[in-house]
């Protein structure tokens, strides 16, 4: 198998051979990966700790009052958010908290991609479950996503809380109206967002349990 | 820059998948605990978030479903494990090594029963996203060095047959007169002596030295 560039290397790249040179370069660009998202993920927690105090305040009392939170993300996002809602249904300590992953019925989905188009795919579930009260989470790196773009617009309509996390410079969420929080990590890498956002997600589900601790309620 | 244990196991690992993928491996993801990451893994391969970079075939694979793998994946393929995997996978593991199949393990633990797993990288969860897109990462890396990904075992570190006392998992598929049996062996099929254990039956998994069964079934959950 040649890479289509291995014409600008004929013979040389075929005849290497020092594994070792290429491991101890794995080694080095695996350590400063770690480390950069270490710090990324430190640095992002401290900037938006007011975002994060804000929405899971707001967050703990919708849930105090029987809200229900719903959450959405496109790939590898879609991944985290079906992450996030176990987290809050399923956590390690305090109280179970009603969520629901968007991503997760695939005749859903793939009904509403089919018949009306992707960029409802979200909305359309937004507006059929979304009750007074609930709230609405949605993970995107670019923070241009249309589809949760589109269901934000249609959470805002129904009052519904709504927390956006996104990378770069927050793309189409930034300055957003229908994204009430935005979580916002300062990178261009999308690995290192959505490593730095499963650490938002943590500090904001550990905000709400405590806010929630603080009611005195079960 | 501090010494990272993780980023000398992720690096071993990548080599090891970059080469089955040179060749041709799917890439199996199974997470019973925590089956979004299998997921995530899986996207990560086969959608690169980085343009022009290959896709390379991965799939995750529901937790209810794990015995199917036996059926789905092929010698050469690649079995990774993330977080806890439960004795639901034992099974599995067992029967990987003899399938030729070239298994990974992200998690806070090594999954039991450990020895069948080739490469094992312990992360704890808050770290488990980072680890395997580092995996990507690296995978992508050992691929702009063709020259690197034909040599080397074609297996894992403790598949060497050369080693002197080394045994090797083998799954026996026919039993055939005087003692023999058809088995396969790092995903080849070979015949064993089978002489020395007793009541050895297809589907069974033992230890074979030199050609020669010396341990009882280490598994035996029948014939697939």
């Amino acid at each position: 198998m040649s890479e289509p560039t291995g014409f600008l290397y004929p013979f040389i790249e075929e005849e290497e051979r020092d594994l070792g040179a290429l491991q101890g370069d794995l080694v080095q660009s695996a350590s400063a990966k770690i480390e950069l998202s270490h710090s990324l993920r430190a640095e992002t927690v401290r900037a938006c700790a007011p975002v994060i105090r804000a929405a899971g305040e707001a967050m703990a009392e919708r849930f105090d009052h029987g809200g229900r939170l719903f959450f959405m993300g496109n790939g590898g996002s879609a991944t985290d958010a079906q992450g996030a809602a176990r987290l809050f249904n399923h956590p390690p300590q305090g109280r179970p908290l009603p969520a629901v992953s968007l991503v997760d019925d695939p005749a859903i989905l793939t009904a509403l991609a089919n018949d009306i188009g992707f960029d409802l795919v979200f909305a359309r579930q937004v507006a059929a479950y979304g009750k007074d009260g609930d709230m609405v989470v949605g993970f995107s790196t670019s923070g241009e996503s249309a589809n949760l773009l589109r269901a934000f617009e249609e959470a805002e309509r129904r009052q519904l809380l709504t927390v956006g996390l996104a990378g770069y410079s927050g793309g189409a969420m930034a300055g957003n109206p229908a994204v009430a929080h935005l979580l916002l990590v300062r990178s261009d890498s999308v690995h290192r967002i959505q490593e730095a956002q499963s650490a938002l997600i943590r500090e904001l589900w550990a905000t709400v349990q405590h806010h929630l601790g603080q009611t005195g309620r079960p | 820059m501090r010494p990272e244990p993780l980023a000398d196991a992720l690096a071993a690992a990548a080599v090891a998948m970059a080469r089955r993928f040179a060749s041709g491996a799917t890439m199996w993801c199974l997470s019973p605990a925590w089956p979004e990451h299998g997921r995530h893994l899986a996207v990560e391969f086969v959608h690169p978030v980085i343009v022009g970079k290959r896709a390379l075939a991965a799939r995750s694979v529901d937790p209810a479903d794990v015995t199917d793998l036996l059926g789905l994946a092929r010698s050469g393929d690649i079995l990774a494990l993330i977080g806890p995997v439960g004795p639901a996978a034992d099974g599995l593991l067992r029967r990987a090594r003899p399938r030729g199949l070239l298994t990974v393990a992200l998690g806070p633990r090594p999954p039991s029963p450990s020895p069948s797993v080739d490469y094992v990288c312990t992360v704890d969860e808050p770290d488990l996203i980072l680890a395997y897109h580092v995996l990507w990462e690296l995978t992508h890396v050992v691929f702009e060095h063709p020259g690197l990904l034909k040599t080397g075992p074609a297996t894992g570190p403790e598949a060497c047959v050369t080693c002197s006392d080394q045994a090797l998992p083998a799954e026996i598929r026919t039993l055939r007169p005087e003692g023999t049996a058809e088995a396969l062996i790092d995903g080849r099929l070979q015949t064993v002596d089978v002489s020395l254990i007793d009541a050895a039956r297809p589907g069974d998994v033992v230890l074979v030295h030199a050609g020669v069964a010396i341990s009882s079934a280490i598994e035996t959950t029948g014939a697939s």
